[in-house]
């Protein structure tokens, strides 16, 4: 690194010569940019002394975790904060010209047609009440002078460019008539209709599994080059952002903390806070004994100036003075701005790693009878038999024939796309739905029925943790109030016993014991998600279904809950089905793994036997399409598979995946179910193509062969 | 959509059939002999019972019920006893008057609520929207026989600007029949104004803060356009709703209003039919003004369907 030169306002009034070159030359410069936002507490502080500075052909990555202000900058630059939100200094630079001494008016002219917005969840994006081709021709009408009429070819092209294949018929339909990804490109065409300079995505992907976001991301790569495009990509996915961004800037607590050159920083992050976020980011691995480095603590609320570093309170490497001195962002010739000033200091130190080595071998899954055993299960929503013939409904099967065993001590991850039956699984063993066939033996006894005749025991020694750790406790009873009933439940009768209990279990759950006086609001998702585990281990149970419990958590939240859970597996004996749809975070917990599509399941077998070849086809392009850090030292990038857009599995007889599958073999896969065929170490694949063929393909995790 | 009003259809027909023999039941269970009120109060006990076999009242409940729901299936409602003609044309008589009075009051009610609703909610917490609320809790709060009580008072005893109750047929010309109906109107109207402008304002506050508004905006669209195209169209759901059950309950006869404007509706009918126990009148109207209501819910339920496109395409199983 050389010569650091200051770039904050606060550290020199006057931008240095440096900067106002870059300045002249950026489509979309933002300057010092303050928001605070009233609220009923105060006034919050969501962004302060923000710059950043995006040329022309540029594409930007905002990232930080949930609540550090991405957002709030992203509307900002929309001029859509709404009626709380409230700049209180800084400019916005768009071509030169500050969008903020513009009337209100004016900057509405310059919204949909120069700069363009994509949301995130495209279904609530769209007005369920209006044909997509209306509200992708709304901007053209308003900004370009288009006719209705005037407007349908240029929409059709639109949505053909985008990648839909029908797009007269698309233009027709409503928002609910589109899967996700389908929706996701409408928004797409929308933004791109009045041919913008600049595109806002504000986490465009978030809400789309993994192989559609795939396809997204390469579409919008794609339209940026072709189109000129800069773009700002909020996201706290640090893996698109790799794939997608030039640059970067990473935000923390209302702050830019680090900003340059994607491949710089985050392969070689300099400030302590992005190095933890690089570090606590699961990568794909098979050691049942590793734990994910975690940054301690969570972000703080700001109010007031602050008077120190905003990291300082989570910062290994914080010292005396960083506690005395806010931090300015240092700028160096690359282009490339740092707000710490141990940065060069630090330059070469890691994030420090959560020890592994002292932890013991924990002992593999017991080999003796399974502790839960689901034979042929099938499950049918919303079937309805009537003497009306038009009253009948088929309903739709949500799990089809599923059979698999669970360990004690064992983690049986499942992966799958949204919709592919994950849950129905994991709630079916708890006994939460009924099964319409097939049998769930726990330990040896029907649950169903015993849970049926009302047996609490059972009840007692399986749990559910899930994923909306929010929604899960009540708001008005306190966390130990929370812990009461589980606790009567495992029949512990006495008071002074059970407060001993719950004080134990936060313990436990590395929460403190004074927290039992606490209401969910005013703890973080990461606690709250912490109570829900203790709350789940209150009754002392065996076996616990995890239904994307770490999905809603920031990485470094995520990273402590998913130690604990490992933890709690290796000193308890528990056993998990750990439902998710991230493969990374799968490979770091479970033993072995479901792969399910369309509610069948296509593979089946030990983490690091699934995680190799041979592939079923579906698991093939599920793990290319997982969005990775990889620079230099990670290889070179293997080929994605990009999967048709997710199309409702065709039923009937045939492979569940047979309307995506890239390597269909033609009318067998139509017309019959395709064989289980076993491989080394029970490593199932349900697939017509023989397993020799499948194991032909190369790895998609090359780094794994080096691993074992 | 079809196969749904189909079902709907069906449906309303059961509950159609189980309504006339409640009715039915109803008006046997109560008091007075319907042989001896036609036969006069110094009928001898021959006449009575001649009478009684003439119109089948000595047969079993069943074959009444067979033959009273047989001719209402012909168009034949009876003959009402007290006023000796069929019931049939007097009742539309009283079902047409009342249609007129719904019709007018809804559409006040329906741009005028609306419309408060919606200024409401753009302008919530300001001047505006407090001075809506406050208007609709007094609208809410204070009963309709007392606005109808005032207005009369007002309009009709002392300005003696408008008639203080009755009905004009159109035919005596448009003056006399609109000025006949003012007051009862606008007495229905702060009745149900309030309601129709909170709900609308609610659902507006919810729909103006949902993402695809908020796209709207993104897009450039001028405010006009985003709340009338993208808030109004999707908050208006819960509102047609209730619209179209108040239109019900008006058909079915707003008995204390028709009373004070002594306007000759089906409120009025019935309440006349009771006091007189007149049964074939009492349980024609009782039929008509449960079709109403069912009707009027019905379309209710076919509207929202209508206007949301996720029922109106889902719905061709259900
Ligand atoms: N309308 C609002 N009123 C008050 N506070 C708000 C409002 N919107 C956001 N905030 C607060 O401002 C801060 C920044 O929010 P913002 O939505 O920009 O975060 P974000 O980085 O986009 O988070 P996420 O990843 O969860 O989307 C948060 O503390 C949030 O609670
Ligand atoms: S200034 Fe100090 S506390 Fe802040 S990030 Fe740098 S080393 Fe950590
Ligand atoms: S059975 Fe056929 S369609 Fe199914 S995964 Fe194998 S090749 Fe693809
Ligand atoms: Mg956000």
């Amino acid at each position: 690194m050389t010569a650091l030169v200051p770039l904050s306002a606060a550290a020199s009034p006057d931008p240095t010569p440096a900067s106002a070159t870059a300045s002249a030359a950026a489509l979309l410069e933002v300057r010092n940019l303050t928001i605070n936002y009233a609220s009923p507490r105060g006034t919050l502080r969501a962004a302060s002394d923000v710059s950043f500075a995006i040329r022309p052909g540029e594409v930007m990555g905002l990232v930080g975790e949930s609540g550090s202000g991405k957002s709030t900058v992203a509307m900002a630059i929309l001029d859509l904060l709404g009626e709380a939100g409230r700049i209180d200094g800084g400019e916005i630079l768009f071509e030169g010209t500050d969008l903020r001494r513009l009337s209100a008016a004016h900057r509405r002219r310059l919204r949909g047609d120069r700069i363009a917005a994509v949301f995130q969840d495209p279904f609530t994006s769209l007005n369920p009440a209006l044909t997509v081709g209306r509200q992708i021709a709304e901007p053209l009408v308003q900004h370009k002078g288009f006719t209705a009429r005037q407007a349908a070819p240029r929409v059709e092209e639109l949505l053909a460019e985008v990648g839909i294949r029908e797009p007269r018929r698309i233009a027709q339909s409503y928002p609910h008539q589109l899967s996700g990804g389908m929706q996701q490109r409408v928004l797409i065409a929308t933004a791109l209709g009045c041919d913008p300079k600049l595109l806002i995505l504000d986490e465009p992907t978030t809400a789309l599994d993994v192989t559609v976001e795939a396809r997204i991301i390469e579409l919008l790569a794609g339209l940026c080059e072709s189109h000129h495009l800069s773009a700002l990509f909020v996201s706290h996915n640090l893996g698109i952002v790799n794939r997608i961004c030039n640059s970067v800037c990473v935000l923390y607590g209302s702050e830019v903390v680090e900003t340059g050159r994607t491949r710089d920083v985050l392969a070689r992050p300099v400030h302590p806070y992005t190095k933890g976020l690089v570090a606590a980011l699961p990568r794909i691995t098979t050691d049942r004994r590793h734990r994910l480095s975690s940054i301690p603590g969570t972000v703080s609320k700001l109010s007031g100036a602050s008077e120190s570093c905003v990291f300082a309170p989570r910062c290994p490497f914080a010292e005396e003075t960083c506690r005395r001195l806010p931090q300015a962002l240092r700028g160096d010739a690359a282009g490339n701005s740092v707000r710490c000033w141990k940065a060069e200091a630090l330059a070469g130190t890691p994030w420090p790693e959560e020890s592994t080595a002292s932890r013991p071998q924990a002992a593999p899954p017991a080999r003796s009878a399974p502790l839960v055993q689901v034979d042929a299960l099938r499950k049918v929503f919303g079937e309805r038999r009537s003497i009306l013939p038009w009253l009948r409904r088929d309903g739709t099967v949500a799990v089809d024939d599923v059979s698999f065993t669970i360990q004690r001590g064992e983690v049986l991850g499942v992966v799958g796309e949204s919709g592919s039956g994950k849950s129905t699984i994991g709630r079916s063993l708890l006994a939460l739905i009924e099964p319409t066939a097939g049998t769930v033996l726990f330990d040896g006894a029907d649950f169903v029925k015993q849970a049926k005749e009302g047996d609490r025991d059972l009840r007692r020694r399986a749990q559910l943790v899930f994923q909306n750790s929010a929604a899960s406790l009540n708001p008005r009873k306190t966390v130990g109030a929370a812990m009461e009933r589980p606790l009567v439940l495992a029949g512990r009768q006495g008071e002074a016993e059970r407060r001993e209990m719950i004080a134990a279990l936060l313990t436990r759950v590395g929460l403190p014991a004074a927290y039992a006086d606490r209401y969910p609001h005013e703890l973080s998702g990461g606690e709250r998600q912490r109570v829900n585990i203790a709350r789940a281990l209150a009754t002392d149970p065996e076996f616990v279904v995890c239904d994307e419990a770490v999905s809603a958590l920031d990485v470094s939240v995520q990273a402590n809950i998913l130690n604990l859970l490992a933890d709690l597996r290796d000193e308890l004996g528990l056993s998990y089905l750990f439902i998710t749809h991230d493969i990374a975070v799968v490979s770091h917990i479970a033993d072995r793994v479901l792969v399910v599509y369309g509610g069948t399941i296509c593979e089946e077998g030990p983490i690091g036997r699934v995680l190799r070849p041979p592939y079923h086809p579906y698991t093939e392009a599920l793990l290319s399409a997982v969005p990775r850090l990889g620079g230099a030292e990670d290889g070179p990038e293997p080929e994605r598979i990009l999967l048709e857009d997710s199309t409702a599995p065709p039923g009937g007889g045939g492979c569940a995946f047979r309307g995506r599958c890239p390597r269909k073999l033609g009318a067998i896969c139509d017309e019959r179910a395709p064989p289980v065929q076993t491989a080394a170490d029970g490593h199932r694949i349900a697939c017509h193509i023989p397993l020799a063929e499948l194991a032909e393909r190369a790895s998609v995790f090359p780094e794994l062969a080096a691993l074992h | 959509m079809l196969l749904y009003t189909l079902t709907r259809l069906a449906y309303l027909a059961m509950v159609l059939v189980v309504m006339s023999i409640l009715v039915f039941l109803v008006t046997q269970a109560m008091p007075g002999d319907v042989a001896s009120m036609i036969a006069g109060q110094f009928a001898s006990k021959e006449v009575i019972d001649a009478i009684t076999v003439k119109l089948g009242l000595d047969q079993p409940l069943i074959v009444q019920y067979g033959r009273w729901a047989a001719g209402i299936l012909q168009g034949d409602l009876g003959r009402s006893l007290v006023l000796e003609q069929p019931v049939a044309p007097i009742l539309m008589e009283a079902l047409s008057r009342s249609l007129v009075l719904a019709v007018v009051a809804l559409a006040v009610v329906t741009v005028i609520g609306i419309g408060l609703g919606v200024l409401a909610a753009v302008r919530r917490g300001r001047l505006a929207d407090q001075m809506v609320s406050g208007v609709s809790y007094l609208g809410i709060a204070v009963p309709d026989f007392f606005w109808a009580i005032v207005l009369v008072l007002v309009f009709g005893s002392y300005l003696k600007w408008l008639p203080t109750g009755g009905y004009a047929p159109l035919s005596d010309g448009f003056v006399p029949w609109a000025s006949h109906l003012v007051l009862p109107v606008v007495t229905l109207v702060l009745m149900l104004i309030a309601r129709i402008a909170r709900l609308t304002r609610s659902s507006m506050i919810d729909v103006l803060q949902t993402n695809y508004v908020k796209y709207a905006r993104a897009k450039g669209l001028p405010e006009k356009v985003v709340i009338v195209r993208h808030a109004l169209r999707n908050a208006l759901l819960p509102t047609i709703t209730v619209l179209a059950i108040d239109f019900g309950l008006i058909l079915g006869g707003v008995v204390v209003i028709e009373t004070v404007f002594s306007f000759p509706g089906m409120g009025r009918l019935l309440l006349f039919a009771i006091q007189r126990h007149d049964l074939p009148l009492i349980q024609a109207t009782i039929l008509i003004i449960s079709t109403a209501y069912c009707l009027a819910n019905l379309t209710a339920d076919l509207l929202y369907a209508f206007v949301n496109p996720k029922i109106r395409h889902g719905m061709g199983n259900a």
